[in-house]
């Protein structure tokens, strides 16, 4: 999918909440030892939400970015903290901005890129001049349950606007590739997720983006290798480098925007967070191909480069090193006072 | 005209799990009507009844309750200054000749609350949109205010327990206060943490209690058998909250009350005899003691421990216990401290007796200096 | 609080608007009527600055009625770059980073939630700059 005006990305922020757990500490709980697939994971304080995470990197993206007025603003989220009341107007009205497209996005994993597909399309039209794609969740795992690993907080922001000159990237191209697949779930009321075993690798995982990435490679023209970074939603530190490796890809590729094994899974956040460490380091000139999926489920697929614009707003927000950095460690029990998992 | 208290009546400070709010009003109400002379307005000071009791209106409930059925009778509401704006009101009715005879009560029903719901009580003293709403108790804001005391002055933990010890040595002999146990600096400094620095004991106890005051004029006067002059009465008060002051350890409104007070008295500082000072907090007496001049800034914990305000010293304060040991039911503190007053300058304080007290001043504060009341008062002449 | 009362202040807890005087200058949080220096009843919303320094701070163990699972609350007023105190929570920030003259910045938060069923109340808060404060202590 190509919009018909050229669409690119102004700014973006990236948050990552302040403490990990680490997953031995986990696994001494429920295992008697050992650890998860991943060293940590990032955990929302007890006063962090959805909504709270939003706001801190949609701030930070609309500071790099510098435009004032922004047509549309979606949070896609799976953890929403009102069944009914949006995330997107609390976000809407901390940014200042009224005279908006507000709206929430629910996709599993996937949320924030249909969020940048559909602000892009918004824009390309010409409908509105910039739009604000946010992915973010404070993702619980059932305690003792594997997702308990690796379900983690955080997220991250895309100020998306017209190609003008002064932007950071431009999204040049995107797929998206869907079919109905039950790996996991969450019915309505229930507090945890479910989930079929291994169902989540192959038919769900592996099946979605390879078919998205190879439809986007086809569109595009491009191989693999005409990528310095590719970026893959991150459910676990191991899917991610297998996808790459089966789709052509290299691990050096990858490597930059790699953040479970430090974070966990954020879910809508994952693969977000990943472009943000990319976009962190890369260089005008370079292309980046981004892959998120979601259960349920689908993938969408995005051919990025960067732009010139990127010199001039480096140290204007944190970097995800420095969010990676910033962090104190907790033990099993403030995980559970932090994530309602103590009655009180 | 001249205005005087013929007579007070108070009930113990603590836990009153048999008494009503409008018990404890009733019994020290009757205790200050045992002279022949007839009130002919009751003013009520009190904080929270409506959180504490679901009662409001307490002028005419307790009124009607005292056989006073007819009377002119409200209530008077300033946070923890309740009970002095309720006495400084009944002053002014008699000193304008508006009324011969008012009897005042102060009272306050906190055990009745969970201790959390005190909490929000006392909070309702702040703004609810900016200190309630972030999550900040009273206590909250006077540990704040303790870290910022003790760290321009220098006042160490130690010092800063020296007025609660005074409070509780004072108290022992006292019949109506709530602990009549003496403390050391250690107990202060051991208890458990309420908000840091301050520390339980830095803190005055949640308790019931009733104090009462009948003011009337100089021609009913004759009348009571033991009576003293309320010399001058003022009230001033400061920016709502601590950190919309530029000098948040300044006490402006206790400076400004205190120095109105004594000049409208014409009692020079020098002749003050005790003065109850408002000591919710450690730190509230100590910078209240400075506000007031007895104390250099910095000053008034190292003066406290030297000796300076114990009841044989240069200034006695807090005859009785003060708010920490005698207690803080708050709405009748400011009426505890007249009473205790009037019992120092009519020789009936017994063993806590100031030797030769000729002139006592209250000091009674809302929220953190936000509402200050001073009242002199003198012995008969 | 009320869940009314709270909407009334939204743009004040989210965004920090207090108000500037028109004819002096002087800003406000919270706001005022009437500026606390020229007299002026003349103010305008303004946004205040996000950074500033801790002026005291406390450590409150007995919270209030509904911030019970966040208890212990660190608490601050501090001192907004254009001079304006602002007391609230200092979040995510390690004790001995806590400190009188630490740099701090505000945060967007839930302030509290009203039970299972009711709102959630959002606001400011504030953290502690880690790079600031290991400098000054440094």
């Amino acid at each position: 999918m190509k919009s018909r005006e050229k669409v690119a990305i102004h700014g973006y922020g990236a948050y990552i909440p302040y403490y990990r757990l680490p997953t031995t500490e986990i696994a001494r709980v429920w295992k008697g030892g050992g650890s998860g697939p991943n060293v940590e994971k990032a955990v929302a304080a007890i006063d962090e939400d959805t909504v709270t995470m939003a706001v801190e990197a949609a701030r930070y993206a609309v500071r790099m970015a510098g435009i004032e007025r922004l047509g549309a603003i979606f949070v896609g989220t799976e953890s929403k903290p009102y069944a009914v009341k949006p995330t997107s107007t609390i976000v809407a009205q901390a940014l200042g901005q009224h005279f908006t497209l507000a709206a929430d996005l629910e996709f599993a994993c996937k949320a924030a890129t249909e969020a940048m597909q559909i602000v892009t399309g918004l824009v390309g039209s010409g409908m509105i001049d910039a739009g604000l794609a946010i992915g973010v969740d404070t993702a619980q795992g059932r305690p003792g349950d594997d997702l308990e690993y690796t379900a983690a907080s955080g997220g991250a922001a895309y100020v998306i606007g017209r190609k003008d000159g002064n932007q950071i990237a431009t999204i040049e191209c995107s797929t998206s590739f869907v079919s109905d697949t039950g790996d996991f779930w969450r019915r309505a009321h229930e507090r945890y997720p479910r989930h079929l075993s291994r169902f989540t690798g192959e038919p769900a995982y592996f099946y979605h983006i390879e078919n998205a990435v190879k439809a986007l490679l086809e569109e595009t023209g491009l191989r693999p290798s005409d990528f310095k970074y590719a970026v893959f939603h991150q459910p676990n530190p191991r899917f991610p480098v297998e996808v790459a490796v089966r789709l052509g890809f290299n691990t050096d590729q990858v490597k930059c925007g790699l953040l479970n094994p430090l974070i966990g899974n954020t879910y809508a956040g994952s693969s977000p967070l990943g472009l943000a460490a990319v976009l962190d380091e890369a260089s005008p000139g370079e292309r980046i191909l981004l892959a998120s999926f979601g259960s349920g489920a689908g993938s969408d697929a995005f051919y990025i480069t960067v732009s010139e614009g990127i010199e001039r707003k480096r140290g204007i927000n944190p970097t995800v090193k420095s969010m990676l950095e910033r962090c104190a460690k907790i033990d099993y029990s403030t995980y559970a006072k932090f994530r309602g998992k103590l009655i009180k | 005209m001249r205005v005087f208290v013929a007579s007070v009546g108070l009930t113990k400070i603590g836990d009153h799990w048999n008494k009503s709010l409008v018990d404890l009003a009733v019994e020290a109400g009757r205790k200050a009507l045992s002279s022949k002379i007839e009130p002919d307005y009751l003013i009520i000071g009190n904080m929270f009844s409506s959180l504490a009791a679901s009662q409001e209106h307490l002028g005419a409930l307790v009124a009607d309750s005292l056989g006073l059925k007819g009377k002119p009778a409200f209530k008077v509401e300033a946070a923890c200054a309740s009970g002095a704006t309720a006495f400084h009101t009944a002053y002014n009715l008699v000193k304008s000749g508006a009324s011969e005879s008012v009897l005042v009560i102060g009272v306050e029903k906190m055990r009745d609350l969970e201790p959390e719901y005190v909490s929000q009580a006392l909070a309702m003293a702040e703004s609810a949109e900016y200190t309630q709403f972030v999550g900040a108790s009273f206590a909250a804001l006077n540990g704040l205010l303790a870290r910022l005391y003790m760290h321009e002055t220098g006042t160490t933990r130690d010092e800063l327990s020296s007025i609660p010890v005074i409070d509780h040595k004072n108290a022992v002999s006292a019949w109506h206060a709530q602990f009549r146990k003496e403390i050391t600096p250690e107990v202060v400094s051991r208890s458990s943490i309420v908000a840091d620095p301050l520390r339980l004991f830095d803190c005055a106890p949640v308790g019931d209690g009733a104090a009462a005051a009948l003011v009337v004029s100089e021609r009913l006067v004759s009348e009571a058998s033991k009576f003293v002059e309320v010399l001058s009465s003022s009230v001033c008060t400061n920016n709502f909250s601590i950190y919309e002051r530029d000098d948040m350890l300044s006490f402006s409104s206790t400076r400004e009350a205190f120095e109105k007070a004594i000049s409208t008295a014409s009692v020079p500082k020098g002749k003050i005899s005790f003065a109850e000072i408002h000591d919710a907090f450690s730190v509230t007496g100590a910078i209240s003691l400075e506000a007031m001049g007895f104390s250099k800034k910095g000053f008034a914990c190292k003066d406290a421990a030297e000796g300076k305000y114990s009841l044989n010293g240069e200034l006695p304060i807090n005859t009785f216990g003060g708010l920490k040991a005698r207690g803080h039911p708050v709405g009748a503190t400011g009426i505890y401290q007249i009473a205790e007053a009037y019992l120092q300058l009519t020789e009936q304080a017994g063993e806590n007796q100031v030797k030769g007290a000729r002139y006592g001043v209250t000091q009674n504060m809302g929220g953190i200096d936000t509402t200050t009341v001073v009242h002199v008062l003198g012995s008969a002449e | 609080m009320m869940a009314i009362q709270y909407w009334r202040n939204k743009d004040r807890y989210y965004r920090l608007i207090g108000v500037s005087c028109t004819r002096c200058g002087r800003d406000f949080f919270p706001p005022v009527y009437r500026c606390r220096k020229c007299g002026s009843e003349e103010l305008k919303d303004k946004e205040m600055p996000k950074e500033g320094k801790i002026v005291t701070f406390t450590r409150l163990y007995e919270t209030l009625p509904g911030f019970e699972t966040q208890a212990p609350l660190n608490l601050a007023i501090v001192e907004l770059k254009n001079g304006v105190k602002v007391l609230g929570q200092v979040v995510d920030t390690p004790e001995e980073l806590l400190k009188i003259g630490a740099h701090v910045r505000a945060v967007f938060r839930r302030i509290r939630v009203d039970g299972e069923s009711g709102q959630i109340l959002y606001g400011y808060k504030f953290v502690v700059e880690h790079v600031d404060a290991r400098r000054e202590t440094g």
